[in-house]
């Protein structure tokens, strides 16, 4: 009965089951369905902890490609003088402030950087305090106010350049039923700027689920939950698709928390304050995805389609009424062998997505050049919630919204990983810090439970 | 020595709060208002003859019980008469109302939603907590988070022990609350859309945000903060228009020994070695001072009577950033027969109570996609309030005011505002609330539009915003109008502010006054 079951194949469930085998437990992975969202930074602490090597980080140069109205591109690059030089075609004024925003949003970057690589901080505790004044005055202030901010108005502070705010504004709304104008979307722009060295607004990829997977020690299993068996309040085992029970006093869940808690185990167990908090996670799908093969290169390893703030405000603003964006924003990444995936944004879920796949290709046809497509590979929301699990399509599990991270991630009564279920643990996604960042959820959920 | 104390710029209703407190302390106050009336956006005018108009704003609910009592307001000319209910009008000829009587409220809810009449009273209940967990800060100069002496670290520990002292669940919903949209938080409670859309529409109010963006569920709070008679929520009329508050203020303050001189516009603020000495008048008279105090906005208290020159760059950057966007209008209409509404004809108590042109939370995000590009609304949100069915005075006999708040219409509209602009705006509100009041346009003998360019022409609020200074999330409390310049003071000694573009904000509240005599005093 000492068995702990992880519940999913994430990075964050892949660590979160390595850290209990490494403390001596016996640790099942059941996982349904390889992961395959993005995995953006890896956090030091989760390959110090696991003694992982060998992580390859596929952070492209330059690390966006936007294409201008006029003809020609903007190349945003690692090498600060280098953008700085792409920018100063589109305004000189733009130039000169280039290098001192990027120097401010590092600043905030490290800071929320600090915060990911511990369990959400208590506001109101002494070193949520003491780390937020070493932000310094100035850092402090622009802290307090960049987080709640529309991510226009942040932008609009610093920039003139139409190009420019798109193509940064679009990471601010990335995977959010929001656009730029709406509050804390500067935050979502912050978060995706984390782990990146100063001026790269966009996370790398990594090999971290592959080197995760290789890691001895754990038994993965193929195979579903179908029900998460508690008995007296507290976790007795599973109940696999294939009829399998297993017993097991440990259960950690990578399951978005509200299928976990309300559709795996029996509501009853709760609160009918929580079961209400947790009905209103908000979890919307808003990108489809197209994956597509390319016989050649088109040009660009990473491009993003946000000619302006307000095509953006204007994409989010037919989605808000529940259509398909006419206009979408799209950003694109190809390897090597030209395989790209395609993020379009926004597409409701369950709207009506006909010719949208045909309308992405071209509008991407439009920068690639002579290369041709093949093997095109559209899924909307609905797709992706069935082939990837993803509620709703989200691949966050719950949209990173201000109110929904940090101590209120997913919701302020569960942000501490533990549930009223004794024995029931929850990492993932839609746990702190998640969205994106690779196995810290499972590493603070692991460390909650071993009581560290 | 110069002869005043302290000049206040501005007879503004904060600027006459804040007069009324420092005179009460003894001091010699001198209020200089650049009008020929005093009462800034609180004024009652006769516009048409016979008929009179809280021009600009036009009820009473914000205004601090605390300043009511101190002030003695009551004896001094304030009568305030309840608004007893609101009606939101749907397309479909049908209507919702919300009553302040209980049971029949309830009745009237379950007829849209039984949950909807279930939730209400926990919802209720639930803001109730949270606007007390609010009260507290409302009347506290913000505490500077990024400064390390010792006052301020004292006043952040304070306000630490403070949050620390709420239930643990009403701290975690404050949070949210503070960075949730109003349409996601209503959500959470309510199932019928015009109810989701009239309460949401309390969080839109004063900005250029849509009911789903983020930080306008903290707007809404702010409007439930309300008190009256001990009632949150709890929204009035002030007898003879709402220039009877400032009228009233204003008493209080004579009688406590201040002056106040109208048709004095204040053409600069004198600076000497990094002090505030006085200020020149548009007319070139001179008058020096111990203290100055700003009740006009901070752009134009900074930008325009003090002059860059005068203030530290990095202050005058973060000046520059405050954000105005004035997205709100006003029209006045003089009527000769009441509005007929298809929903609920005839003549009823509806009538006396506010009037919601709110139909869904989808018709408000629509209104606001029209402003975030620079036009007027299409179909606008309207709250429409007739004061004369409850005050006979504000209309010659069996004649009628009516007041119409109307969002969206950006200051920033393309082209800018003209004549032709304002009578089109004009057009647009009396064709989307005919919809609903058919007889409407055969009814009115005179109309009044006011637009965002008009109010900051005449009572000079910067881009006609209402708040003096949007009141979103980034320019609130501690950052509301700069970081580490929320305490009223400013970089030049000498030199403080008592506008609405202070902590707490706008909104007939009186609170930014109030807090800024009392720092002065010395006894926040």
């Amino acid at each position: 009965m000492n068995r702990a079951i992880v519940i999913g194949g994430g990075s964050d469930a892949l660590v979160a089951a390595q850290v209990l085998a490494r403390a001596g437990r016996e640790v099942m992975v059941i996982e349904s369905r390889g992961s395959s969202l993005e995995e953006g930074w890896v956090p030091p602490q989760v390959l110090r902890e696991l003694k992982i090597e060998g992580l390859e980080l596929d952070w492209p140069d330059p690390w966006l490609t936007v294409p201008l109205a006029g003809g020609g591109r903007l190349e945003l690059r690692r090498d600060m003088a280098r953008s700085v030089e792409a920018i100063r075609r589109l305004s000189t004024r733009d130039a000169e402030r280039w290098p001192e925003f990027c120097e401010r949003m590092a600043r905030l970057a490290r800071f929320l950087e600090a915060l990911y690589a511990a369990p959400p901080p208590d506001p109101l505790g002494p070193g949520f305090a003491l780390r937020a004044r070493r932000l310094g005055r100035r850092g402090l202030a622009d802290l307090l106010r960049i987080l709640p901010m529309p991510v226009a108005e942040l932008l609009d502070d610093w920039f003139e350049s139409d190009a420019l705010k798109g193509a940064l504004g679009a990471a601010g709304v990335l995977h959010l039923l929001q656009g730029p104008r709406s509050g804390g979307t500067a935050f979502r722009l912050l978060h995706h700027h984390a782990g990146s060295p100063r001026g790269v607004f966009r996370p790398p990829r990594s090999n971290i689920l592959e080197l995760l997977r290789k890691l001895p020690r754990v038994e993965l299993q193929g195979t579903e939950v179908l029900r998460i068996a508690v008995e007296g309040g507290a976790v007795t085992g599973v109940v696999l698709k294939d009829g399998r029970e297993l017993a097991a006093s440990l259960v950690v869940s990578s399951v978005d928390p509200r299928r976990c808690l309300l559709e795996l185990v029996e509501p009853g167990w709760l609160d009918p304050e929580l079961v209400r908090a947790l009905r209103h996670v908000r979890r919307r799908g808003v990108a489809a995805r197209i994956r597509l093969q390319l016989d050649r290169s088109p040009g660009f390893s990473a491009l993003a389609l946000a000619p302006s703030l307000d095509y953006l405000e204007r994409a989010y603003d037919d989605a808000k009424h529940g259509r398909v964006s006419q206009h979408p924003y799209l950003e694109a990444r190809c390897d090597e062998s030209h395989r790209m995936e395609v993020l379009a944004q926004y597409v409701p879920y369950g709207a009506d997505c006909r010719d949208f796949s045909e309308s992405i290709v071209a509008l991407l046809g439009e920068q690639w050049g002579d290369a041709q497509p093949q093997h095109v590979e559209f899924l909307a929301p609905r797709e992706l919630e069935e082939f990837e699990g993803w509620p709703q399509g989200q691949p966050h599990h719950a949209e990173l919204s201000l109110d929904q991270a940090l101590w209120m991630r997913p919701v302020p009564e569960l942000a501490h990983y533990r549930t009223p279920i004794e024995g029931l643990w929850l990492c993932g996604p839609a746990m702190h810090p998640g969205a994106g960042i690779a196995g810290a959820a499972g590493l603070h959920c692991a460390h909650a439970i071993l009581g560290r | 020595m110069p002869k005043h104390d302290a000049i206040i710029i501005g007879g503004g209703h904060n600027g006459l709060v804040c007069a009324a407190y420092l005179a009460r302390a003894g001091r010699k106050v001198l209020v200089l208002e650049r009008r020929e009336r005093i009462g800034g956006a609180a004024v009652t005018e006769e516009v048409f003859p016979g008929f009179r108009f809280s021009v600009f704003s036009y009820v009473v609910s914000l205004l601090r019980p605390e300043i009511i009592r101190e002030l003695d307001l009551p004896r001094h000319g304030l009568h305030i008469l309840p608004l007893e209910s609101t009606l939101t009008p749907l397309p479909n000829s049908d209507y919702l109302a919300q009553w302040n009587d209980h049971d029949q409220n309830r009745r009237e809810l379950a007829r849209h939603s039984l949950r909807d009449a279930e939730a209400y009273d926990e919802f209720g209940l639930m803001l109730h907590q949270m606007a007390r967990a609010v009260k507290p800060l409302l009347a506290m100069a913000p505490p500077d988070p990024t400064s390390l002496s010792f006052r301020e670290l004292l006043g952040m520990k304070r306000l630490g022990e403070y949050f620390k002292s709420l239930r643990k669940e009403h701290f975690y919903r404050l949070t949210k609350l503070l960075t949730m949209s109003s349409a996601d938080f209503l959500d959470e409670w309510f199932e019928t859309e015009a109810l989701k859309a009239t309460k949401s529409a309390s969080g839109i109010i004063g900005t250029l945000l849509g009911p789903r963006s983020p930080g306008t569920a903290y707007v809404l709070l702010h409007h439930y903060m309300g008190e009256l008679d001990g009632v949150f929520r709890a929204w009035g009329f002030a007898k003879g228009g709402n220039g009877s508050v400032s009228a009233a203020i204003a008493a209080a303050a004579r009688a406590a020994g201040a002056e106040i001189r109208t048709s004095a516009p204040v053409a600069q603020i004198l600076v000497k070695w990094g002090r505030a000495i006085g200020v020149v008048l548009e007319n070139g008279e001179e008058i020096r001072a111990k203290l100055v105090v700003s009740g006009a906005d901070p752009r134009r208290t900074f930008m325009q009577l003090v002059g860059e020159k005068h203030l530290p760059a990095p202050f005058v950057e973060s000046i520059r950033r405050f954000r105005f966007r004035g997205s709100s209008a006003k029209v006045n209409l003089a009527l000769g027969e009441l509005p007929d509404f298809t929903c609920l004809p005839g003549r009823g108590p509806h009538l006396r109570g506010a009037i919601s042109i709110s139909p869904s939370v989808a018709y408000l995000e629509r209104a606001y996609d029209d402003a975030k590009y620079g036009e007027v609304s299409r179909q606008p949100y309207m709250d429409i309030v007739i004061p004369s069915l409850i005050d006979p005075e504000m209309a010659p006999p069996g004649k009628h005011v009516m007041s119409i708040f109307v969002q969206y219409a950006p200051y920033h509209v393309n082209g800018g505002w003209t004549d032709a602009r304002r009578e089109a705006l004009g057009d647009t509100v009396i064709d989307t609330l005919s919809q609903y009041a058919p007889n409407l346009k055969n009814a009115i003998l005179h109309r009044q539009v006011v637009t965002p360019a008009d109010i900051e022409r005449i009572v000079g609020l910067a881009e006609g915003n209402i708040f003096q200074g949007e009141l979103s999330l980034q320019q609130m409390f501690f950052l509301r109008p700069v970081p580490a310049w929320a305490k009223y003071r400013t970089p030049l000694r000498g030199l403080y502010q008592c506008g609405a573009g202070t902590h707490p904000g706008g909104g007939v509240m009186g609170a930014s006054g109030r807090n800024a005599a009392l720092q002065i005093l010395g006894t926040a």
